[in-house]
């Protein structure tokens, strides 16, 4: 693609299409900013709660294996045999005592140190590793983590500062609501493939006018629709944000008379869907987190959840669902989650509308790469709002964005 | 006791007619296989083998059954598309006054200007009863072994 066509369109109310197709930008994306001084979301401690637990994961397009060690504490290390590169884990998630390569049976403990080569020291005298080999250097490449109250992040990079700087505030305060030290309950999974730019996925969550428009669902019944009392929130560096707001009325006002997707009658036929409790401190019935780079932190109501986002190539991501309760609920609350789990995931009453749009808005974007997308609403500033008729999320992480990739 | 191969093709009939009003965009027919109570469950067979609780789609009574047929017929916002199930291998066993049956399905899934993919496949756990003379499920968990959903499931499989 021309240099001219890379260019960053003058004000930050306007978004370039290059960036969500160019395979050079992706390239880069990958080395700036998933290799780079971040701290990617890898699981949570419920996933893997015994010595010898492992899942299989991924940080931009690397394969990590995080364990459980017999100490309690968790590792990572990239899922590549050192001796000649076979991936060691096959399986999504597993139990061993020890990593073994199937091809040359080398094997590592669970901190990813080298415990045994066959025929180091040869066959009847002759072959083996030389006498100089020493299996100490050549442990799997380890990947640094660091844990918070169950949740579990990785960085492939030494510049990358502690989790708690790197969330700051006022990010680290929302998060540590969800992840307030309670030992989590896992109830799940799902994985959907969605054929978009992996930026949509986090863009859909910090536009937040479309939910009044787009959900039917949410706006319907007010679970999360610009009337409602509501705030934006970033942290300094914009990439992060934090949407939170508290649930209106199924009533005509100002705001729901412009949203066509409004039904004013309708009425579930099994309300039990939306049953909700208060659970967490404050008024506030929903907030949506984007911790970047790859992490949506969702608590609507009383579904909770992680959402990974796994950049498959300019074109397309990977979302991989993990739902999850505290230890302390009772069986009322987890049937409660499990029911609210209808609306997000790859079948969700409210998800299945953004996955849809996500790829018609690549379809959209595909053959205009030197088009661009406005984000005008709401002004041209990139500061907190106390409410969700802006689009200042999005001015806010290109902001951030342009900043990482030096465009 | 056997299955009798009238009760067979009785069953066997009552499926295809399933899948079929599904494939045929006959979605406000969809509530109507379903006793009360009744339990329709779309699971992912990695959660299923886990023993994780987490379901794809979850309706526990007649009443969500048709708020999430409402909400595939009119609320959710998704392009057209063309669905074809293929069920098979058909195995029935008696359990008291019901039948529990297990198949095996496949959802091809056409988009248009696309090559067709296929959606998901799995196996259908099925418990059937007779109500007013009438097959009902009284409970279709669909456990699909596909590991990656293309994109989303926006009709009940």
């Amino acid at each position: 693609m021309a240099d001219r066509q890379r260019q960053w369109p003058a004000g930050n109310d306007r978004v370039p299409y290059w960036i969500y197709t160019d395979q050079d930008n992706y390239q880069r994306e990958l080395e700036r900013i998933f290799q780079g001084p971040t701290w990617s979301y890898v699981g949570l401690d419920c996933e893997i709660p015994n010595s010898g637990d492992y899942k299989r994961t991924t940080i931009g397009d690397q394969s990590i294996i995080v364990v459980r060690d017999e100490h309690g504490g968790v590792n990572a290390m990239i899922n590549r045999c050192v001796h000649r590169g076979v991936q060691l884990c096959q399986q999504d998630k597993g139990t061993v005592d020890e990593f073994m390569c199937p091809y040359h049976q080398w094997t590592y403990d669970l901190a990813g140190n080298l415990l045994g080569i066959p025929f180091q020291r040869g066959v009847k005298g002759k072959g083996g590793m030389p006498g100089n080999f020493v299996p100490e250097d050549h442990g799997l490449e380890t990947v640094r983590v660091q844990g918070r109250n169950g949740g579990i992040f990785a960085t492939l990079s030494d510049g990358t500062p502690d989790l708690e700087t790197y969330l700051g505030d006022p990010i680290l305060g929302y998060y540590d609501r969800i992840f307030d030290g309670r030992a989590l309950r896992l109830l799940g999974h799902s994985r959907q493939r969605i054929g978009g730019n992996w930026k949509l996925m986090l863009e859909n969550i910090k536009d937040t006018h479309h939910a009044s428009l787009l959900h039917v669902f949410f706006v319907t019944f007010g679970l999360f629709r610009v009337d409602n009392d509501s705030r934006i929130e970033m942290d300094p560096s914009g990439l992060h944000t934090a949407l939170s707001s508290i649930r209106g009325k199924q009533e005509l006002n100002d705001g729901t008379a412009q949203m066509k997707s409004f039904h004013g009658e309708m009425e579930l036929n099994d309300p039990r869907l939306l049953d909700t409790v208060r659970e967490f401190p404050g008024d506030q019935t929903v907030v949506m987190q984007t911790i970047w780079p790859n992490l949506i932190l969702q608590q609507q109501s009383n579904t909770l959840a992680t959402r990974q986002i796994v950049p498959k190539g300019p074109e397309a991501f990977e979302l991989h669902w993990t739902f999850f309760g505290y230890e302390t609920d009772d069986d009322d609350m987890t049937a409660r989650r499990l029911r609210q789990a209808n609306l997000m995931g790859p079948a969700g009453l409210v998800s299945i509308d953004d996955g849809q749009i996500i790829e018609r808005t690549q379809n959209g974007i595909r053959p205009n790469p030197g088009a661009e997308g406005i984000v005008e609403l709401g002004g041209r500033d990139t500061d907190n709002a106390d409410h969700m008729v802006t689009e200042v999320a999005l001015r806010a992480f290109y902001q951030g964005y342009r900043k990482v990739m030096g465009l | 006791m056997s299955i009798s191969a009238r009760q067979r093709q009785e069953i066997e009939e009552f499926l295809i007619d399933y899948a079929a009003a599904i494939d045929d965009g006959l979605l406000d027919r969809w509530p109507d296989f379903f006793g009360d109570p009744c339990l329709y469950k779309i699971v992912s067979k990695e959660n299923f083998d886990s023993g994780l609780p987490l379901a794809l789609l979850l309706c526990d009574s007649p009443g969500m059954i048709r708020d999430r047929c409402d909400a595939f017929a009119e609320l959710n916002v998704y392009g057209p598309r063309a669905w074809r199930h293929m069920i098979g291998q058909l195995r029935l066993t008696e359990d008291g006054d019901s039948v529990r049956a297990r198949s095996n399905f496949v959802i091809f899934e056409s988009l248009s200007g696309e090559d067709t993919h296929i959606l998901c496949a799995g196996e259908y756990c099925d418990v059937l009863v007779r109500r007013d003379g009438a097959l009902k499920f009284r409970e279709r968990i669909c456990i699909y072994d596909t590991t990656m959903i293309p994109n989303s499931i926006v009709m009940p499989i």
